[in-house]
């Protein structure tokens, strides 16, 4: 409540605003006043030669030269030399180091490079000038950009990890989230599915939310994204990725921050420091992707065997007779379907410019075929930005991005007993082959009376179903900055995000029980932003340093749908292409959704001596999406830093480079992704009186909360970074904890009431952790090796639920298992699986739950606790060798302490009524009486299984995500002018991975679910890049 | 020239500051942009003209009609339930009476949610008409009428599938925790909609066959009186039916004969009272592909689709005792599916057109007159005992079985010197099981009499005790009601 007047006060900067436009008109007079009084600009260039045409004081003038090197005595191409006290005059060295410059006795220039700092040399009467730069401790120097603005990273107050281009692209990856993984402590990307393209989430010092996406906010270019995966990027158009994480960093984007913002920037032309030559960067790969791991399913006897038993326990005459069974084919569904798969893809970077203008172009194609037929991914893009100085007080820039994203896509999701493609390609019988004896494909449900009869032949799917998306991205924006005096930025940032697909699905009449299905889908989704942000920078008396930041955005988010659909086609010819062909037109439907963010924001950095950094800033975000009353959210923040390195008591302490001490704190928010959650729409329908359709209006199964309040996340932090012996050595290490307050979930609702779930604040969740991070340069020199090395704990608990009582997750629907399986529980983690304790088995070989409440009956009281897909820690290791012209690199990365639900399992080792294939374990270690402690109860029609701790299974692995040996060729040696840089490598992605899991892989949602998730694969990839 | 161009700079910013300063006036008066309202239909704004009304209404049939959790697997568990039928695969469990699986408890409880979500889209209108602003009373009693009468009739499914259940009326609808009320509360709701929709329901829906009319009000009433003992009320009301002169049985002379009242494109017969209706586009009746076999033709012709989850056998006392003179003991016919000697399948329901699962297109008949004479008759027989007027009602079921003219005695006629009260009851009660075959009466006669456990241990030798009366409330109303903590008796 405290927020309420400083929100007045913002809007009072309205008013604020005439005074500084009455000040810059005063500003413009002055300077028109002024302009008279100023001098022609002096040159100096490394060929040309301009005397200034002022001689008054001249002295005599002289052509000097010289060459610029570094400590080990290489030349430096591109380093800028000035004349001081004329900042916009100067030349740079050419590819060879040197320069020319026509200078008197008494000029002093100023050499400086990007990571080099700079040093000032009195020419006097010296012909040739030469000079040694010495590298600096560049940890601190680098930019690191966050929320509206850069700041050094010397100077951050906040918790915030940078991702670089080097990084980005280590590997060859179709999502530029997956080089996010294990790069940064906190920071975890979970790849729920192997299917190409882009199926990533990343959470940020864990979940705060049940009910929002928990996906950090992605700000490309000053742009905040309006879906979750930045998709329309390829990894070589990034120059760099900020993860902010604490609230210092993340509240200046109020009620979008609180699970953290991952800010993107893509690659600018007229890198400083090169000078003027233009960049030409080309990159290819190819790899070849394979399934990681096969499961062990039973042969075709096996199976005979198997399904004679479940006869002999159940009394029934056995099904396959011995010679039968001796005869039977042994198919493995799992080498029929899944395949090596290629992944190509092709960039090219070309940036360069001049002291006005810089431009950047790019483009790439990325080809993944999915080790399913069928599934691929295709993107193609194109990129350009230009940043064009108009006069010195005007510059203007524009982004733009466009991509063209195709997808293939396969049911690769879900189902039970052959339903779903993973499940039939688990379930099929091995002693059946894909095709009957005329070449068709094989009725898997008919051809054994024991088969199941919802089993679909894969084929089905592979060959007989096509769901392609087609989508046209863009990403543009334009921006005008303005300075009308050298301390103020004004800047106008308009643009644009917009998503044109269509998805496309059609079914052939070859299809089993089809008759031809096709459908068309097409969506647009856009936002579109308006920023106006005005940024003022002061130094007073060399030890008060000022940054203001004050702006005001409005975005808004508009997505709509149009579908239409028809079942019975003769022909297969047309596809989608001629929904007017089908016997049967389906309903078309439409749709429309449109909400806006009105924004304030306001930040204040403060430096005192270079060693006191204070940083407070706030952000009023006011949503459609809730009802006037609980509109406005007010995200307030405030940091301090202290450099107590900077201080004289450690100045003698040369082996400490730099240590930092950060505390921080502030409030952000999570956007409901519902447009309308306070409102109860009414689905149009259908029913019959007569033979005619008549309309039906009805809500559908969301029950509206208008009452519905912001979540809220409040989050501490305190961190310190530590560099020794010259930053060789970097250690940072975090504390945090985020408490998240009136969670909105989508509570489910008694079925009695009509209504599935209601939106509602539920209560508090608080995340809290510690993150560490390592950098260190080992060796220097001929032989390099850098390690860098996170790792990251985090805990959470449910502190309240308004409520009292448990709220429990979602259900899982498979035959054999049906139940609800996780649950929130005050006191507890969050997410936690919920079911029946398993009990050994009774006399006949049936599965025994506890009785915890010891009522004699086993009923839904019994359930509890039995599993935590929360990881203990998270960790990643990357190691980075080079020697001579070799590079060598490997990459790892794991969990530990988490559970897997494996769902995925259920149908292969406990459903025994359908038919369905088992692994071998089942066949092997079941219950008998004389085995009554196996694995797995009786072979039985009766078995009963229910959502217990037998499908909980460690998750923990450790895996070697990328090895990777590069070779740089000696191309100074080819005297090839126009080839500055040639690496060829050979690195491989997965290729081996630790874990305890039983299933295809590890690596899962971040709910530890599997169920049925497409196979990750692995990958061995050849590249070349090249630099001209 | 430079200081020119300069100085054109200058201007220019000049015009830029007032410029930045009016965007941002612009961006600040975006407030407005904040309210938005969905641009769809509301709940808020909705129900106040007759079509709107109308359309709230026609909202409580579908989640009753369609699809995998409606009537279709509805009817084929009561089915699997009876004496003279069984199921296969995955609803054998449903007449082994023997507890339920995961599978099968969640498919008795897709019943209950699509009974209550039928109920919440009846409550909204009972709520909201009566305050729409663009009708008339008598517009609005109407639609009310029409809503009651459906609520009705879904508690009347739920009171005798899992007895005592939470009653959701229009004034508790968004209350989460509800506890279970009482068989006799659920029954005197009923009765009160019943009896509002009888006055105010009209008695034609010739423009929209199968809307509610005031005689399927008095149909389900009778049903429900007899279901709760009141004789001579059912009596009364059936007969009023009866005596209404509007409805008729369709002759039959052969067994394909039956297709003109359960087959396809018949329209409305003379016999229909209450029926689902159907047609192809989308909106079809899924229950035709539950019972067909994929090789008889009988659904989805040449395309071969047909889960024949339902079958009966030659040797099961119920058909064997069963006199050949009866067509519609043909209606059987046999089938080998792997399931042993004597397999038969139904054929009541057919439809070789349909183009998928479900795309079939015959009515689902909920109330026939057939129904309201055996209603009749047993109401009568159990008020005043063997008379003419109810022998005559049985009879004309008895002779259009067997191929006779319905309005003329025959030599199968049932004879009032055959019978004593109670035999008499127990022979209605056997011909609606003859006649209402596949269509969702049996179990409920078969409780409602007590006769349950006798007639499945002789018929198909099952032993069932008192808990197989009731299905178990599903768990997702158990975890989310705080209101109910128990649960029917053996679950």
């Amino acid at each position: 409540m405290v927020v309420r007047p400083l929100f007045y006060l913002m809007q009072s900067f309205k008013y604020i605003s005439i005074l500084i436009a009455v000040f810059l008109i005063a500003d413009v007079l002055f300077v028109k006043l002024s302009y008279a009084q100023e001098i022609p600009t002096p040159t100096i260039a490394n060929d040309t030669v301009k005397t200034p045409s002022d001689t008054t004081k001249a002295k005599a003038q002289d052509t000097i030269s010289g060459i610029v090197q570094d400590e080990q005595g290489n030349a430096l191409p591109g380093v800028s030399v000035m004349v001081k006290g004329r900042p916009n005059t100067g030349t740079t060295t050419d590819p060879n180091g040197r320069y020319k410059a026509t200078v008197d006795g008494n000029t002093i220039l100023v050499f400086s490079y990007t990571g080099y700092g700079s040093k000032e040399e009195r020419v006097g009467t010296r012909k040739e000038v030469n000079v040694v730069l010495q590298a600096e401790q560049e940890a601190l120097e680098e930019v690191v950009v966050i929320g509206y603005g850069s700041v050094k990273k010397k100077d951050l107050t906040g918790s915030v990890a940078q991702v670089k281009a080097t990084e980005i692209n280590a590997f060859p990856t179709s999502n530029a989230l997956q080089s996010l993984s294990g790069r940064a402590p906190g920071v975890q990307v979970y790849q729920g599915s192997g299917a190409p393209g882009p199926s990533m989430s990343v959470r940020i010092r864990g979940s705060n939310s049940i009910l929002g996406s928990n996906e950090p906010l992605y700000v490309v270019d000053g742009f905040p994204l309006s879906g979750s995966n930045p998709t329309i990027l390829n990894n070589a158009d990034i120059e760099s990725m900020e993860i902010l994480k604490d609230a210092s960093a993340t509240a200046i984007y109020g009620s979008r921050g609180a699970n953290g913002v991952v800010i993107i920037t893509t690659k600018q032309g007229g890198v400083e420091g090169t000078g003027n030559a233009t960049q030409v960067d080309f990159e290819a790969n190819y790899g070849i992707q394979q399934i990681r791991k096969k499961l062990d399913l039973m042969t075709g006897p096996e199976y005979a065997t198997f399904y004679n038993l479940r006869a002999a326990n159940d009394g029934v005459n056995p099904y396959f007779t011995q010679e039968q069974i001796n005869n039977l084919p042994s198919f493995d569904w799992q080498d029929f379907i899944f395949r090596s798969a290629p992944i190509k893809s092709t960039s090219l970077n070309i940036g360069g410019g001049n002291e006005r203008t810089q431009f950047s172009i790019g483009g790439s194609v990325l080809a993944q075929d999915g080790i399913i037929k069928g599934s691929d991914y295709d993107r193609y893009s194109i990129r350009g930005s230009i940043q064009h100085q108009l006069s010195d007080k005007l510059t203007v820039d524009a982004n733009a991005t466009m991509s063209r994203l195709i997808t293939g896509r396969k049911d690769s999701n879900g189902g039970a007993r052959g339903n779903s493609l993973i499940s039939a390609i688990l379930g099929a019988p091995p002693a059946l082959t894909p095709y009957d004896d005329n070449g068709g494909y094989r009725l898997l449900s008919n051809a054994f009376n024991i088969a199941a009869p919802d089993i679909i032949n894969p084929l089905n799917w592979i060959n007989e179903e096509v769901n392609k998306t087609e989508a046209n991205l863009v990403l543009a924006n334009a921006a005008i900055t303005y300075k009308p005096i050298s301390d103020i930025n004004i800047k106008l940032l308009t643009g644009i995000e917009n998503r044109d697909d269509r998805e496309n699905m059609y079914r052939t009449n070859r299809y089993q029980g089809s008759t031809g299905e096709a459908r068309i889908t097409a969506n647009n989704e856009q936002s579109r932003l308006v920023e106006l942000t005005a940024n003022y920078t002061k130094l007073w008396n060399e030890r008060h340093n000022f940054n203001v930041l004050g702006g005001i955005t409005y975005q808004d988010f508009i997505n709509s749908y149009v579908m239409g659909s028809g079942q019975g086609f003769i022909s297969n010819v047309s596809g989608w292409d001629n929904l007017g062909g089908a016997l049967v037109p389906l309903v078309p439907a439409s749709g429309y959704n449109k909400s806006t963010l009105l924004s304030y924001l306001t930040r204040v950095n403060y430096t005192l001596d270079d060693k006191y950094l204070f940083t407070v800033s706030f952000r009023a975000d006011g949503s459609s999406r809730y009802r006037t009353a609980n509109r406005w959210g007010y995200f307030p923040s405030g940091a301090f830093a202290w450099r107590v390195s900077q201080e004289d008591f450690l100045k003698d302490h040369n082996w400490i480079s730099d240590l930092k001490f950060r505390v921080s704190w502030g409030k952000t928010g999570t956007q409901i992704e519902d447009f309308y959650p306070t409102f109860n729409p009414l689905a149009g329908g259908y029913t019959v009186f007569g033979q005619d359709l008549h309309l039906s209006f009805a809500p559908e199964t969301d029950l509206p909360n208008r009452d519905l309040k912001w979540e809220t996340t409040e989050q501490i932090d305190a961190g310190l970074d530590f560099g020794v012996l010259d930053n060789r050595l970097i250690f940072t290490a975090d504390y945090y904890r985020k408490t998240t307050k009136d969670l909105l979930n989508a509570v489910p609702l008694p079925t009695s009431m009509g209504y599935a779930t209601t939106f509602q604040n539920v209560g508090q969740i608080r995340n809290s952790g510690v993150e560490l991070g390592l950098n260190a340069n080992i060796f220097k020199g001929d032989f390099k090796w850098d390690v860098t090395a996170n790792v990251a704990f985090n805990r959470s608990k449910v502190l309240k639920l308004y409520g009292g009582g448990d709220i429990f997750g979602d259900e899982l629907k498979m035959n054999v298992v049906s139940d609800s399986r996780t649950i929130l529980r005050e006191g507890l983690q969050r997410g936690l699986f919920f079911g029946y304790l398993e009990d050994g088995y009774d006399e006949n070989g049936q599965i025994k739950y506890k009785d915890l409440n010891g009522d004699g009956t086993i009923s839904n009281a019994d359930r509890a606790v039995i599993g935590n897909p929360n990881p203990d820690f998270i960790y990643g290791l990357n190691s980075s060798m080079s020697y001579k012209n070799f590079d060598f690199t490997f990459f790892l990365q794991g969990t530990v302490g988490n559970d897997i639900f494996n769902a995925s399992s259920i149908g292969s080792t406990v459903d025994y009524v359908s038919g369905l294939n088992m692994t071998r374990d089942v066949l092997n270690n079941h219950w008998t009486p004389e085995n009554p402690n196996a694995k797995y109860p009786v072979i039985s029609n009766t078995v009963n299984a229910r959502v217990s701790d037998r499908w909980i299974e460690d998750g923990s692995f450790l895996r070697l995500r990328n090895i990777q040996l590069a070779y740089n060729l000696p191309v100074e040696k080819f005297n090839l002018g126009w080839l500055k840089r040639l690496q060829v490598y050979v690195s491989g992605q997965n290729l081996l991975t630790v874990t305890n899991y039983s299933w295809y892989d590890p690596e899962m949602p971040s709910s530890g679910s599997d169920y049925l998730s497409y196979p990750i694969a692995k990958t061995y990839t050849f590249g070349v890049k090249a630099g001209f | 020239m430079i200081h020119k161009a300069q100085l054109i700079y200058k201007v220019k910013h000049h015009r830029l500051s007032i410029w930045f300063v009016v965007v941002f006036f612009m961006l600040s008066s975006c407030s407005k942009e904040l309210d938005q309202e969905p641009r769809s239909i509301l709940e808020e704004t909705f129900y106040n003209t007759a079509a709107e009304a109308e359309a709230a209404v026609n909202a409580i049939f579908p989640p009753l009609r369609l699809g995998a959790q409606g009537i279709a697997p509805y009817n084929a568990t009561l089915e699997c339930h009876t004496d003279y039928a069984y199921g296969r695969g995955s609803w054998a469990q449903f007449n082994d009476f023997n507890g339920l699986d995961a599978t099968n408890t969640n498919r008795v409880g897709d019943f209950w949610n699509s009974f209550y979500l039928a109920i919440r889209n009846a409550n909204l209108v009972i709520k909201h008409v009566p305050e729409g602003d663009a009708m008339s009373d008598e517009e609005k009693n109407r639609y009310v009428a029409e809503a009651k009468f459906m609520r009705a009739w879904c508690y009347f499914h739920l009171v005798r599938n899992w007895g005592a259940v939470p009653l959701r009326i229009e004034s508790n609808m968004e209350e989460k925790d509800l506890a279970r009320n009482s068989v006799e509360e659920v029954y005197a709701l009923i009765d009160s909609d019943l009896r509002f929709a009888e006055s105010y329901l009209p008695e034609d829906n010739a423009a929209q066959p199968g809307r509610p009319t005031t005689w399927m009000a008095k149909t389900v009433l009778s049903d429900y009186l007899l279901t709760t003992n009141k004789y001579q009320e059912a009596r009364d009301k059936s007969l009023e039916i009866i005596q209404s002169g509007l409805f008729s049985l369709v002759p039959i002379q052969r067994v394909d004969d039956f297709e003109r009242i359960f087959g396809v494109g018949v329209g409305v017969t003379s016999e229909e009272v209450f029926h689902f209706k159907y047609t192809r586009e989308g909106q079809g009746n899924y229950y035709p592909f539950i019972i067909n076999h994929p090789e008889t033709g009988y659904f989805m012709k040449g395309g071969g689709k047909g889960a024949y989850a339902q079958y009966s056998n030659v040797n099961n006392n119920f058909y064997k005792e069963w006199s050949d003179g009866d067509l519609r003991k043909h209606l059987w016919y046999p089938m080998d599916i792997g399931l042993g000697e004597g397999t038969v399948l139904q054929k009541k329901f057919i439809d070789p057109a349909a183009a998928n699962e479900y795309g079939a297109i015959n009515d689902f008949p909920l109330y026939r007159y057939a129904e309201v004479l055996l209603l009749f008759a047993e109401a009568e027989a159990r008020t005043n005992g063997v008379t003419t007027e109810g022998l005559n009602a049985l009879n004309q079921i008895r002779r259009r079985a067997y191929g006779k003219d319905i309005g003329a005695a025959s030599d199968i006629d049932y004879q009032p010197t055959s019978f004593s009260p109670e035999s008499l009851v127990d022979t209605i009660l056997q011909e609606r099981a003859y006649e209402f075959q596949f269509e969702g009466k049996r179990w409920f006669d078969l409780k409602r009499t007590g006769e349950a456990a006798e007639l499945l241990q002789k018929n198909k030798g099952v032993t069932i005790t008192e808990k197989h009366y009731l299905w178990p409330i599903p768990l997702a109303e158990l975890n989310y009601n705080q209101g109910i903590t128990e649960n029917n008796p053996g679950y």
